[in-house]
């Protein structure tokens, strides 16, 4: 992918700009917010990283501008405010995701990696197949090998999930946003409990195990091994 | 007041000793204004009308029954004249004098009532007299003056004047010296305050505003600016405490990366004892944010920045969403967790808040039960208030405890450490004070804690 970091501290894009050329993108840094603006606006990205506090044009205002001209490119804010409210505002201002510092890479890497698929995928399915897993997600059915699977409400959230992101890391504490309702940390790793009650119910009775832990980072589910 | 005026006119002790004699002032002259009105200018008045009705009855006299008999009644009148004196004077149209006991007027006629002087001489000696008079034109041109002696009243508006100056000018000295005097003692008091305000100021926070004992207004005043300056104190001391115990919480993860980081680099590790202090530096870097982040969003709650999510909302979702969430840890502890929430239950809050802090208190219970105990999530509404109770079968919070588990970083001591910050019930206490809630810690030798939360309006 093709991905535009806007992050005026030199330590921290120097480290974002090597984990996601590593991991295979192109990456463009900007240090300046004016600078970055120009870039946005000059080039087609599949994913913005842009840091809230910069130089000249404020991050908030740069999504703004992005945004006002139409512009529906994914983008991911860093921020050392952490609490809710500046989290709402940040996505008010049309971020599509928020990521507070200190982060570790593999948990901005799997989050790229996941805007920038939505930025091409079309229209919403109505099921999804992984492997001999099918998942209905309107009417809330799940099979294994025609073998019908009962998942609590939360449960088949938290398979949804990760079924729409087929491949893909999904971090716990992407989990936590995207399958919870409320923005609270629980200190505690109930969120692997949660995961490995579902994965008792989906791959205890099968041979091939579908949904993977990926050390020290989260899930992903994957037909293929 | 302009900033420029000057200092004794701005001081409010000056000004309400200036508003003190003027009301003063005023209260002196309705005073003689009403004593004069009573026993001068009201007697004069009657004097004015009796003799009008005096000289109206003798013109009449005159023009019905001729000369004579007016000079008749004029002498009857200065026979038995009664309580006062009475005066006339009689000018036929020439200018001779018919009859006159007044001793001189003026040349000219005059109209409505005159005082006149009328001392008479008895056996050379002066008798001071002073007459009011009328002045009535008869048939033939002839001029009646007619009167009567108001020496008593003249001689009273004399002592009244005198008196009424005396009386004046000692009120005007009492006034001006009380007001002083009461201003005095008024800004000595005010600057007692002050001064100690000065010194409080300036660092010392131990100083207290001086108590006469006397229990009046300013005692009062004294008495709570000192219990106010108790708590600042209390306030100080437990922020002192507190900082104190940060630095420690946070110089003890910094201290053990500091010490993982010196080993990776003094020593050279295999690969085994590298990703081991690897490993370790992560997390303590980890803990150091969690304690960072926990101790910001407990100031933030605390100064009240955070009220931007309160809104109405449903009670008992959130409830059975938090013993949902907390189910699969209970279970992995063999511990039975119920929840028995009633539908409908509406409160006004913060939801994200609200969930961290039943998180909190459910992960206290579930930490601390027993492997294979109990932990129950109830709620009971009572009035305006739903009290939202977590209890555990572990041994719960000793009495001797109670007040300080919610001060950021205090542990029991004796207690076995729990894994965790020390800031869980910190930020519960944080969140019940923004929501205007009781946090309750219950007796009885098991855990038993409860957020008892207003309930929303017209709910």
């Amino acid at each position: 992918m093709h991905i535009l970091l806007i992050e005026d501290d030199a330590r921290v894009a120097e480290h974002v700009r090597k984990g996601l050329s590593e991991a295979g993108h192109i990456v463009d840094h900007r240090a300046d917010g004016r600078e970055g603006l120009l870039s946005a606006a000059a080039e087609r990205y599949d994913v913005l990283v842009v840091d809230r506090m910069l130089p000249n044009v404020d991050g908030l205002a740069i999504i703004r501008t992005i945004r006002a001209s139409g512009d529906h490119v994914p983008v991911l804010i860093l921020s050392a405010l952490a609490d809710v409210d500046e989290r709402v505002k940040g996505l008010r201002a049309g971020g599509d995701d928020y990521l507070t510092k200190p982060f570790a890479l593999a948990e901005l890497l799997a989050r790229v990696e996941i805007l920038g698929r939505r930025g091409r995928t079309a229209a919403e399915p109505s099921r999804i197949a992984v492997a001999d897993l099918e998942i209905d997600l309107l009417g809330h059915h799940v099979r294994r090998g025609g073998q019908r699977i009962d998942l609590t409400n939360r449960e088949f959230r938290i398979l949804e999930y990760l079924a729409r992101n087929t491949g893909r890391v999904v971090t716990r504490s992407m989990l936590l946003e995207n399958v919870w309702d409320y923005h609270f940390d629980p200190q505690t790793n109930i969120i692997d409990q949660h995961v490995s009650k579902l994965r008792q119910k989906i791959d205890r009775d099968f041979a091939a195990p579908l949904l993977h832990t990926v050390r020290g980072t989260g899930y992903v589910l994957r037909g293929e091994p | 007041m302009p900033a420029g005026a000057p200092r004794l006119w701005r001081s409010l002790t000056f000004r309400l000793a200036l508003l003190y004699i003027g009301l003063f002032a005023v209260s002196v002259g309705l005073l003689f204004g009403v004593l004069y009105w009573l026993i001068i200018a009201r007697p004069m008045q009657d004097m004015a009308g009796r003799v009008s009705a005096e000289a109206a009855a003798l013109v009449a006299t005159d023009a019905r029954d001729g000369r004579p008999a007016l000079l008749a009644a004029l002498d009857r009148r200065l026979r038995d004249h009664g309580d006062v004196k009475p005066f006339h004077a009689l000018v036929a149209a020439d200018g001779r004098v018919v009859s006159a006991n007044l001793p001189s007027w003026p040349a000219v006629p005059f109209a409505g009532s005159r005082r006149l002087e009328a001392d008479l001489y008895s056996d050379g000696d002066e008798d001071d007299h002073e007459a009011l008079m009328v002045d009535r034109r008869l048939g033939d041109g002839a001029r009646l003056l007619v009167g009567r002696d108001i020496e008593m009243l003249d001689d009273r508006e004399e002592l009244f004047a005198g008196g009424a100056a005396w009386v004046v000018a000692i009120a005007a000295l009492l006034a001006v010296f009380g007001s002083i005097a009461m201003s005095a003692v008024v800004a000595r008091r005010i600057d007692a305050v002050g001064r100690t305000a000065r010194r409080v100021m300036a660092g010392n926070l131990g100083e207290r505003i001086p108590v006469r004992g006397t229990g009046d207004d300013f005692d009062d005043l004294a008495e709570t600016l000192n219990r106010m300056l108790d708590r600042i104190e209390d306030s100080m001391e437990s922020n002192r405490r507190i900082s104190d115990s940060i630095a420690h919480e946070l110089r003890t993860p910094l201290a053990r990366l500091h010490a993982d980081l010196d080993d990776l680099a003094a020593s050279e590790p295999g690969p085994a004892e590298r990703s081991r202090l690897i490993g370790q530096a992560v997390e303590e870097a980890r803990r150091l944010q969690a304690v960072f982040d926990a101790l910001l969003r407990i100031a933030r709650i605390e100064t009240g920045l955070h009220d931007t999510g309160v809104r109405r909302i449903d009670l008992s979702t959130l409830l059975r969403d938090a013993a949902e969430f907390y189910g699969p840890e209970a279970e992995a502890r063999d511990q039975r967790l119920t929840a028995a929430i009633p539908d409908g239950l509406a409160i006004e809050g913060d939801p994200d808040l609200l969930f961290q802090a039943v998180s909190n208190l459910l992960d206290n219970a579930i930490k601390y039960a027993p492997v294979g105990g109990q932990v129950t999530l109830e709620t009971r509404r009572d009035g305006a208030r739903i009290a939202v109770t977590i209890t555990d079968d572990g041994p719960g919070i000793a009495p001797e405890h109670r007040a300080r588990v919610t001060e950021r970083f205090y542990r029991a001591p004796g207690t076995v450490p729990a894994p965790g910050i020390g800031l869980g019930l910190s930020l519960v206490a944080a969140v019940a004070r923004l929501h205007r809630a009781e946090l309750v810690i219950h007796d009885g030798g098991r855990g038993r804690i409860s957020l008892i939360l207003p309930v929303a309006r017209g709910a």
